[in-house]
């Protein structure tokens, strides 16, 4: 570590400075012919619009093929204060997209004096899957995110949608992506249009008990995505953004709304 | 000229008085610690006297503000990529000073052909483990480390009057607010305490400073959920500030 005191303009690009520091995403290029079974995936993750922000849910599974080869993974990663990223695909491309959206936030904030805006949060993402359009296209890479943040200018909580490129799409009330996801889509718009209260006037508690119900629900159907098991302490991740941040719910909490959830009707 | 040791010390020795000259007239920063983390404040013309530079590590600067956001975007720079490529827990400010910006700054300073910076810069860190420790960093890149609390300012006088009083204050268990308003007490007090004939203080009282300058004030919270523990004081806990200051 040794500084050379800059003699540009502050940009607070923080993806700009880890380009001018040698950092850069694997050319798909020179990446080797890579065997698809033996890399790490699989999920289901999920967010939908509740009475005070959003809920950001995710399974803890990740495979190989079909190796469960983790039961414990974080699915759901902080950005900022305000902003959760759940990720669906590759981990390793996945946790590393996280940690550079952190920094990249922090970064503007701190260097610029003011946070990102929500506007440009979101371009950042599409813009690092972009970058790995390479990998994503040759199946080694691809990761499908959900972006869930809060704007504090509008003071309204925003979900989005990504597909493998980069292109967003904002979500009103609920997505899911993964493996595990067409098996819930369509119980989240029936619950929304039908249940007994739309998705957007439901507490924390009732949306929290929504999310388990559906994770197990994808867990009964899709390998790739794990059930959760009391027994070992493993529970879905669950967290909310509302007007003063995100929150995770604690996993006592969680096992808790689990045990109330998972009750069958007599 | 630079040929001659001679010529080459007193080009030094020049450059010490230019650059104590510049500072001379650079209102005080104040760093203590308070029962719930640390505080920093200081009176500014100019919003841009404290800053967050990572997730608990917090500082403030006086000189000129060119060389102070210079020097600012360094730390943030070396801050956040050490972040990003090892760990947030690797991201120490003795690190930062040690092996970042000191021997670049003493390097600056000495080559005589270039325009040295016109910088005190005064940091605050939360490790880990919740203890506080204070920086002070000179202008020729010499840097001090401090446990319960340091200043910087213009005058040398001053910077011994305030770090005495704030060594007899016992900030340590004080709660914010009553923190806040010691160490205004002391930035006023300090400067009654010293004379000095050649130069006219434009704001020799809190009074003064309230309505000349932005008074602006920063903690690390040891009590905060978030990973980034750095807080701007609000302009609501400003006011009551000021209107306890001048009761």
């Amino acid at each position: 570590m040794s500084a050379s005191f800059s003699e540009s303009i502050a940009q607070g690009d923080f993806i700009d400075l880890l380009n001018r520091s040698g950092y850069s995403w694997p050319n798909p290029a020179q990446v080797p012919t890579v065997d698809k079974t033996q890399l790490t995936q699989g999920t289901t993750v999920l967010a939908f619009h509740y009475k005070d922000g959003v809920l950001v849910a995710g399974d803890r599974r990740a495979t190989a093929g079909n190796a469960i080869m983790y039961e414990r993974c974080d699915k759901v990663i902080p950005i900022d204060d305000y902003s959760l990223m759940a990720i669906a695909g590759v981990p390793a491309t996945a946790f590393e997209m996280a940690r550079v959206l952190s920094h990249n936030f922090e970064y503007y904030r701190r260097s610029q004096l003011q946070p990102l805006s929500t506007e440009g949060k979101v371009r950042a993402l599409s813009r690092l899957l972009k970058d790995n359009m390479g990998l994503a296209i040759q199946g080694v890479g691809a990761v499908s995110p959900i972006f869930a943040s809060f704007n504090q200018k509008t003071g309204a909580p925003v979900i989005y949608f990504y597909d493998l490129l980069g292109a967003q799409f904002e979500i009103r009330t609920h997505t899911a992506t993964g493996s595990g996801s067409p098996v819930i889509r369509g119980v989240l718009e029936h619950e929304d249009l039908w249940g007994e209260s739309p998705l957007a006037g439901r507490d924390e508690n009732d949306a929290a008990l929504l999310a388990i119900r559906l994770l197990q629900t994808a867990g009964r159907f899709d390998s790739a995505t794990g059930q959760a098991s009391p027994d070992d302490l493993i529970y879905p991740i669950i967290a909310c953004i509302t007007q003063e941040g995100y929150h995770f719910i604690p996993d006592e909490e969680v096992a808790a709304l689990f045990r109330q959830a998972v009750r069958r009707n007599s | 000229m630079f040929e001659e040791p001679f010529r080459w010390l007193e080009a030094i020795s020049t450059r010490h008085s230019y650059v104590q000259e510049k500072l001379r007239k650079g209102q005080p920063v104040i760093a203590v610690p308070y029962n719930e983390g640390t505080l920093m404040l200081g009176f500014s013309s100019q919003p841009g006297k404290i800053f967050e530079l990572y997730d608990r590590i917090a500082m403030g600067g006086l000189g000129h503000p060119a060389d102070v956001e210079r020097l600012r975007m360094t730390l943030l720079d070396l801050a956040h990529l050490e972040g990003f490529n090892r760990s947030e827990k690797d991201v120490t400010l003795a690190r930062l000073l040690q092996f970042g910006i000191a021997p670049a700054l003493k390097q600056n300073f000495e080559e005589v052909v270039r325009a040295p910076y016109l910088i005190q810069l005064l940091l605050m860190e939360i490790d880990f483990d919740n203890k506080p420790t204070f920086f002070r960093v000179n202008y020729d890149g010499h840097w001090e480390s401090f446990k319960n609390g340091a200043v910087i300012a213009g005058d040398s006088n001053l910077v011994d009057v305030v770090e005495k009083k704030i060594a007899a204050a016992g900030f340590a268990t004080m709660p914010l607010d009553q923190a806040l308003l010691e160490a205004c007490r002391i930035w006023e007090s300090a400067k009654q305490d010293i004379e000095d004939d050649d130069w006219e203080d434009p704001a020799p009282t809190l009074k003064d400073a309230f309505e000349k300058w932005t008074l602006e004030a920063a903690v690390l919270s040891t009590v905060s959920p978030r990973k980034a523990i750095y807080r701007k004081i609000t302009d609501a806990e400003l006011e009551t500030l000021k209107s306890a200051c001048l009761s």
